[in-house]
């Protein structure tokens, strides 16, 4: 097994695992604002992760580029989205939501 | 290993369509749609089919997700218990089961008789030399069976048409009344650009790769769709007479460039061989402008009618 290869599977491994820790906050997590918080930073480190073991794989600079801005559109996009579903919760005014203190 | 995934991959693409036909309320079925959509796709992806994977991701699991959420929304709104309505009678019951069952039969013979030699890959790869472009399947779309495709432009045309009929004509140019963050509008400024521009590469692509006219459209109309969201609606600021010509300029290409063909002795659609290479490049642009169009037009007319509806949305000051 050569060097480059260890390396890509263990950041694919470590990708992995972060996406499985932000599903297991998805499922488990009691309100909105947590599991909006394991969906969108767990998760977007596993596919970062995930895409810097592709891009090693590849070995093509190109290639590596092009999925690096793949990746930076995905977390302009989820971070912009779980920006909005938590204003959305704050501002409706039926339930009282419950405001992590900060 | 591939064995194992590709075994993964079909068991869980069939466990998601029975849960969504199953699924007890309708958000759920709904995201269970998407999950569908994407298994589908990655399917498509590793039987070879790039092209198809991109397609039915973008139109299935992303344009019609985004319609489908829309339509959530309105339900939602308007009915509280999921109860509602009659249900259908016996008879219609049995009818449509019978006739999704003759389907499926009909289905299953057709794949049967699929010969294992590949069908006609072999014709296709042969003459693509004469095709004017280097990629089968952009081909096949666009050369051989450019009749299927001008039909398929033609039909997402149609469904504009009947949403037009429907009294939808003055929704899809109304200019947007409510607030929209301005976060929002920030970040849809800055991907406007770039699904312009990663548009116009697959359609660019679609000559020697997977891509072309029908994804390069989605990624555009998903642009339309995204401006109309963030308080720009795109035909509000145009000319009628340019919205129209947006709208009809792929079926229309399209047709006038089958009776010129037909005019000067050939077949419909039988491109001339020296021009073939361009006139493709041409009927793709404006087939992928036209599909986009519609796209916009057809998700801004279903967003105006629940806009229309709705209370008026105001966001918490934070």
């Amino acid at each position: 097994m050569t060097m480059t290869n260890l390396f890509t599977i263990i950041l694919l491994l470590a990708g992995c695992f972060f996406f499985l820790g932000g599903t297991l906050g998805l499922l488990r997590f009691p309100d909105l604002f947590s599991r909006l918080h394991a969906l969108t930073k767990v998760d977007n480190i596993g596919l970062g992760l995930i895409a810097a073991g592709m891009a090693i794989h590849i070995g093509s600079p190109w290639a590596a580029l092009k999925i690096f801005l793949i990746w930076l559109s995905t977390l302009l996009a989820s971070s912009t989205a779980c920006y909005l579903v938590a204003k959305f919760q704050l501002g409706r005014p039926s339930e009282s939501p419950e405001v992590p203190a900060k | 290993m591939s064995l194992w995934i590709d075994s993964l991959l079909a068991v869980l693409a069939v466990f998601l369509a029975v849960r969504c036909l199953l699924a007890p309320t309708l958000p759920q079925c709904v995201f269970l749609f998407f999950a569908f959509g994407l298994t589908l796709a990655l399917a498509w992806a590793r039987l070879g089919a790039v092209d198809v994977a991109i397609a039915e991701a973008a139109i299935a699991a992303g344009f019609l997700g985004v319609l489908l959420i829309d339509a959530l929304r309105d339900f939602s709104r308007s009915r509280s218990t999921g109860e509602g309505g009659d249900r259908p009678s016996r008879v219609s019951q049995g009818l449509v089961g019978a006739g999704v069952l003759v389907f499926l039969v009909v289905a299953i013979e057709a794949v049967w008789r699929v010969p294992n030699g590949g069908g006609l890959t072999a014709l296709a790869a042969d003459n693509l030399p004469q095709s004017g472009v280097d990629h089968p399947v952009t081909a096949v779309l666009l050369n051989y069976r450019s009749y299927d495709t001008w039909l398929e432009v033609g039909v997402v045309l149609m469904a504009l048409l009947a949403l037009f009929a429907t009294g939808g004509r003055e929704y899809f140019c109304r200019p947007v009344v409510r607030a929209v963050d301005p976060l929002l509008r920030q970040v849809i400024l800055l991907f406007t650009p770039v699904l312009f521009l990663v548009g116009a590469f697959l359609l660019y692509l679609g000559k020697t790769e997977p891509g072309g006219a029908f994804q390069a459209a989605v990624l555009w109309g998903a642009g339309g769709i995204l401006l109309h969201l963030g308080g720009w609606p795109v035909f509000a600021s145009m000319a009628p007479w340019l919205r129209h010509l947006l709208l009809t300029a792929g079926f229309g290409f399209f047709l006038l460039l089958g009776f010129l063909f037909m005019a000067g002795g050939g077949a419909l659609f039988e491109y001339p061989l020296a021009q073939a290479g361009l006139l493709i490049l041409v009927v793709e642009t404006l087939a992928a402008l036209s599909i986009a169009a519609a796209l916009t037009a057809i998700f801004a007319y279903f967003n105006g009618m629940s806009a229309e509806s709705a209370e008026p949305f105001t966001p918490a000051s934070s």
